[in-house]
């Protein structure tokens, strides 16, 4: 698809997001509710006592965190409908020929836990924080872009292997 | 594809020019009748004297105290850390950050509650949130902080505790003096006010 | 007037529903994008392929435009929206680290689900990656509270603190986004064909 219309679509759907519900989209945050709630079954003892735990466990805040878990788990569905109407449903490992599959594999658990790290301090992902945020206009947003973009470009060169 | 990418960029930057000229605007949140009658008949609204003077003793910065009356009154006795909004300049714009936030309870008071009540129901008006009126205002605080009235001898243990304690709070606020001039009123908090005040989260 | 939600409009509970649709919308635009490749997410970084940056710059534009014009004509009240307060510190370490992550791993969490959903199994380890870290932020909360709370500056707008009107920058924005579409569509043409 046309990358412009491809973004003409998402800044439709993103302000549909503010439209109907007031918040933007997001990705990372799904994420969290997921670890927090996990967490808590597990171990509620370990939750009742942390101070990063109590924040997400409150009865006040789960509605709310909810939203992304469903979110998310429509993005899962609407990749997997785009991919299938357009014959790209397919099981592999991508990869730069110049490297091995283990190396992609590493590579990306290690970019996984980076941005799992990263977007927690940032308090949102590209998605959620840079995007949306840009959307409204807000300060943190355009930090978020700057830093995260800004980030890639200046490592570019040290990965480049990876890619090129 | 040249034509057509120019002619949206064409587009999109008019949109922009648009943009700088459009005016900014405010949508306030003003109760409908209905909602404020309901707000009127909760009880809720109203702020005992006891809880004020917990408050103002624990210097706990949650609560703010409105004096409604005119600058005059206001300079001959007010409570303690009270800020003084006239009741016809409640309304001016210069309040407008402060009345218009949720960071702390603001409690209205009068001689009476007639004013204070009065402050509480406009302001509520406007969607203002976290607004109270003291119980009684001024009266009520001579009556129970200042110089607590001794219950009868037949009343409850509960009611004697109440005024124990409210002997207690009378010596913190120098009691005993009806006209005691207060001299600590800090100046009005100028709370910056925040665009988004609801109670709406977001975020990734 | 918007957002429906918020002002009781439409009940809460079709805030599920709806969140469910527009990620629908979300994962199956990404994927018709080409996000669903790190490769193709990769290329911004090394001038073979600027669609991220293209996508991503529409997009916020777009909803930019839509929303300043929606308040506009009354359909929504933006001063309601949810915007992300400004930790200054933590939104630019997080940020750096997020860069450093996509880098090397050529996801973002979005991305990386859409990915995830046609089969691509690099998404599914960098997905769990992200689990890991999430996990690890959160154990180590305490030692990162202070830095994660530093610098607060509540849901500050960028036209503020950069001391310009919200219509001007609105219109810079623009006016770079397109100068930037025409920019790397001439680097991406002499830009050395990556095949993938």
């Amino acid at each position: 698809m046309n990358p412009y219309l491809a973004g003409f679509l998402l800044g439709v759907t993103l302000l549909a997001a503010f439209f109907f519900t007031g918040r933007g989209l997001g990705a990372s945050g799904a994420v969290k509710s997921v670890i927090v709630t996990a967490v808590d079954v597990v171990a509620p003892e370990h939750t009742s006592d942390s101070e990063f735990y109590q924040k997400y466990v409150s009865k006040k805040e789960s509605p709310l965190r909810a939203w992304l878990v469903f979110e998310v788990l429509g993005v899962l569905i609407g990749g997997l409908l785009s991919g299938s109407l357009s014959g790209r449903l397919k099981f592999k490992i991508e990869h730069s020929p110049k490297i091995s599959s283990r190396t992609r594999l590493i590579a990306a658990v290690i970019g996984g836990v980076l941005f799992g790290l990263g977007s927690q301090l940032g308090r949102g992902c590209t998605s959620g924080a840079a995007l949306s945020g840009m959307a409204v206009l807000s300060s943190a947003g355009f930090v978020s872009m700057l830093a995260i973009f800004g980030t890639g470009y200046a490592f570019a060169y040290l990965a480049r292997k990876l890619w090129i | 594809m040249n034509i057509r990418y120019l002619l949206l960029s064409i587009v999109a930057l008019s949109l922009g020019i648009v943009l700088i000229f459009l005016p900014e605007k405010k949508y306030t949140r003003e109760l409908t009748p209905e909602k404020l009658m309901l707000a009127i008949n909760d009880n809720s609204r109203f702020m005992s004297t006891d809880y004020v003077a917990h408050m103002i003793i624990e210097s706990n910065p949650s609560l703010v105290l409105i004096d409604v009356r005119d600058s005059t009154s206001f300079s001959q006795f007010s409570l303690p850390g009270a800020t003084n909004i006239p009741l016809d300049s409640l309304l001016n714009s210069e309040w407008e950050g402060f009345l218009d936030q949720d960071y702390v309870k603001k409690v209205f008071y009068s001689n009476g509650s007639v004013y204070a009540a009065q402050a509480w129901t406009l302001t509520r008006r406007l969607g203002y949130e976290n607004v109270y009126v003291l119980k009684g205002g001024i009266n009520s605080w001579v009556e129970t902080i200042l110089r607590p009235l001794e219950p009868a001898s037949t009343a409850s243990s509960e009611e004697f505790d109440l005024y124990h304690t409210r002997i207690a709070t009378s010596q913190f606020f120098g009691g005993g003096n009806a006209a005691v001039v207060s001299t600590d009123s800090k100046p009005a908090k100028k709370i910056i006010k925040k665009k988004s005040k609801s109670a709406l989260q977001g975020g990734c | 007037m918007g957002p429906l939600i918020t002002q009781g409009l439409i009940g809460e509970n079709w805030n599920f529903v709806i969140a469910f649709i527009i990620g629908i919308s979300f994962g199956f635009i990404l994927e018709q994008a080409g996000f669903s490749s790190s490769r193709k997410l990769a290329g911004v970084f090394y001038g073979y392929d600027f669609v991220v940056l293209r996508v991503f710059f529409t997009a916020a534009i777009t909803a930019m435009i839509g929303m300043l014009f929606f308040h506009y004509f009354g359909w929504m009240d933006l001063d309601l929206v949810w915007v992300n307060p400004t930790y200054l510190r933590s939104a630019i370490i997080g940020g750096v680290i997020m860069g450093l992550g996509f880098i090397i791993g050529g996801f973002c969490p979005g991305t990386s689900v859409c990915a995830l959903s046609i089969g691509k199994i690099d998404a599914l380890f960098f997905v769990g990656g992200i689990f890991l870290g999430v996990f690890l932020f959160a154990e180590a909360y305490s030692l990162l509270d202070e830095l994660y709370m530093a610098d607060a500056f509540g849901p500050m707008k960028v036209y503020e603190s950069l001391g310009i009107s919200r219509g001007i920058f609105a219109f810079a924005l623009i006016a770079m986004a397109i100068g930037a579409f025409f920019i790397t569509a001439r680097i991406e043409k002499n830009a050395s064909k990556v095949d993938y």
